[in-house]
């Protein structure tokens, strides 16, 4: 009872704000001050947009805030634009991704306009996220969040970076892009190296560019196993290089097909425990 | 109630009995006769476990009165059956005595107990093995949360850095803005000082006028 009683309360206020939206551009607005008949109006946008979501129509809260972000383009403010565009972003997330997902790019065009890198990475991710759950295109999921690290690492924070990053070799490797994923793992796992914080995922992150590896040669395996054991002492008496020197005897080639879906299970870390606990 | 209990007392004491004449002649056979003895047993034993559970039950729906006497019966059944499979135990692990006097001398009876010592350790040990696997499973998952935890950290140690810098500069903007603002306002007064001067001297300069004027006249 309580939510329609809302609507109807945010419709009003939609039609109020459009009034004020149309009066100001006739010529008299435009004489006396229409600037602050827009800021209401903006303002009327904004609560009826939140008075949608208590509603919880979705749909109708992200119409009202990307209207209000287009009232605040017209004036000028685009930072206010950029946040309405978000909440627009966030209200048709759970209903319309799509549209999210061009809203939430219209916010991202503004703030790297404006320069604000990191929030932009931000939404990058979360627009990436949107494609591996909704609308499932790893593709561009992939882009995104190389986009997303890449403004991360402009912006001297290389351990959101690493995050991004390692996401975007887990489903490089998933689409059996075994280079890229290797040339990421083994990139991350040296950064890991130095840092007093990470030294304990570096084996992590060898072991895994070792089983990718695995999945393209046998050779090059070896060879890098071998790199790795030098650059990292460490590494060699972990039980994951045990594993892996078990698993470069050559009788280990059907093992290539076993390990292709534990690649799978890449993100699930504690099934490697329970194999390497043997 | 009680017919139906004192059915299953009767059923209990016929197959504890066979289960006794059995358990007898386990350690004097080998090989299939052996294997077969032994299932029977198994499959009596099993039996005499569901009669003492139906007994139970029984005594169960007995009025509470009559309860106790029932219920030390049941008792004593139950320590009979734990008696008997005991007995079962040891006789499968027994060879006959003869085979053993002939093999270790007259020491048959203690090297009995040893066996029986023997298996009571090798138990122990594969219990103890379980649980230091146990813990060892344990010890690696939590250097995997450890890991989480540790990268975790580390991006919000690199976002407080951020914000520290980020901070700094506003208040270095917020600083710059207020000398502005005091510069604005101390101009604000001399251009007033100013006025009022300007408008005193203007006041002075009429009056002087008008002074002079009526004086010419």
């Amino acid at each position: 009872m309580d939510n329609s009683g809302k609507e109807k309360e945010a419709s009003a206020l939609m039609a109020e704000a459009e009034k004020k939206v149309k009066s100001s551009q006739s010529f008299f607005g435009s004489l006396f001050g229409s600037s602050s008949k827009l800021e209401e109006a903006c303002d009327l946008y904004v609560r009826a947009a939140n008075m949608y979501k208590m509603a919880k129509n979705w749909c109708a809260a992200g119409n009202a805030f990307s209207q209000a972000a287009h009232l605040h383009l017209q004036m000028q403010s685009k930072h206010d634009a950029a946040v309405n565009l978000i909440d627009a972003g966030n209200a048709f997330k759970k209903a319309d991704p799509q549209e999210a997902i061009n809203c939430l790019n219209r916010a991202i065009e503004i703030y790297t306009d404006m320069g604000r890198f990191t929030i932009a990475a931000k939404h990058h991710i979360t627009i990436a996220e949107i494609y591996e759950t909704e609308l499932v295109d790893i593709d561009k999921a992939i882009a995104h969040y190389e986009q997303a690290a890449d403004y991360y690492k402009g912006e001297e924070s290389t351990s959101s970076a690493n995050k991004c990053l390692l996401k975007v070799a887990t489903y490089a490797a998933q689409l059996e892009r075994y280079p890229k994923a290797i040339e990421i793992y083994e990139q991350v796992g040296t950064y890991a190296m130095d840092s007093t914080l990470l030294k304990y995922s570096a084996k992590d992150h060898f072991f895994k560019a070792a089983l990718c590896h695995f999945c393209v040669d046998m050779l090059n395996a070896k060879l890098a196993v071998e790199k790795y054991e030098e650059m990292f002492p460490a590494f060699s008496d972990s039980r994951e290089c045990k594993l892996l020197k078990v698993g470069r005897s050559p009788k280990s080639f059907s093992r290539n097909n076993k390990i292709k879906p534990h690649l799978d299970v890449k993100a699930g870390l504690s099934e490697h425990r329970v194999v390497c606990r043997h | 109630m009680s017919s139906d209990f004192e059915t299953y007392e009767q059923d209990f004491g016929t197959i504890t009995a066979e289960v006794t004449n059995k358990i007898g002649r386990i350690p004097k056979l080998s090989g299939e006769e052996k294997t077969q003895l032994v299932l029977n047993v198994d499959k009596q034993l099993e039996e005499v476990r569901e009669l003492l559970e139906q007994m139970d039950l029984e005594v169960r729906e007995i009025p509470v009165q009559s309860r106790a006497m029932y219920n030390s019966r049941l008792k004593s059944y139950k320590q009979e059956m734990e008696k008997l499979e005991k007995d079962f135990k040891r006789s499968r692990i027994a060879y006959s005595d003869e085979v053993r006097n002939e093999l270790l001398g007259d020491d048959a009876i203690s090297s009995e107990g040893q066996r029986a010592h023997l298996l009571d350790n090798t138990e122990k040990l594969e219990r103890s093995s379980r649980r230091l696997e146990a813990g060892y499973q344990i010890a690696v998952e939590t250097e995997q949360v450890g890991q989480e935890i540790l990268s975790n950290l580390h991006t919000d140690r690199e976002k407080i850095q951020r914000a520290r810098e980020r901070l700094r500069e506003t208040d270095a903007n917020l600083g710059k803005s207020s000398r502005i603002l005091t510069g604005m306002l101390r101009r604000i007064i001399q251009n007033r000082v100013l006025i009022f001067v300007l408008g005193a001297v203007i006041l002075l300069t009429i009056i002087l006028a008008i002074y002079l004027n009526l004086r010419g006249h």
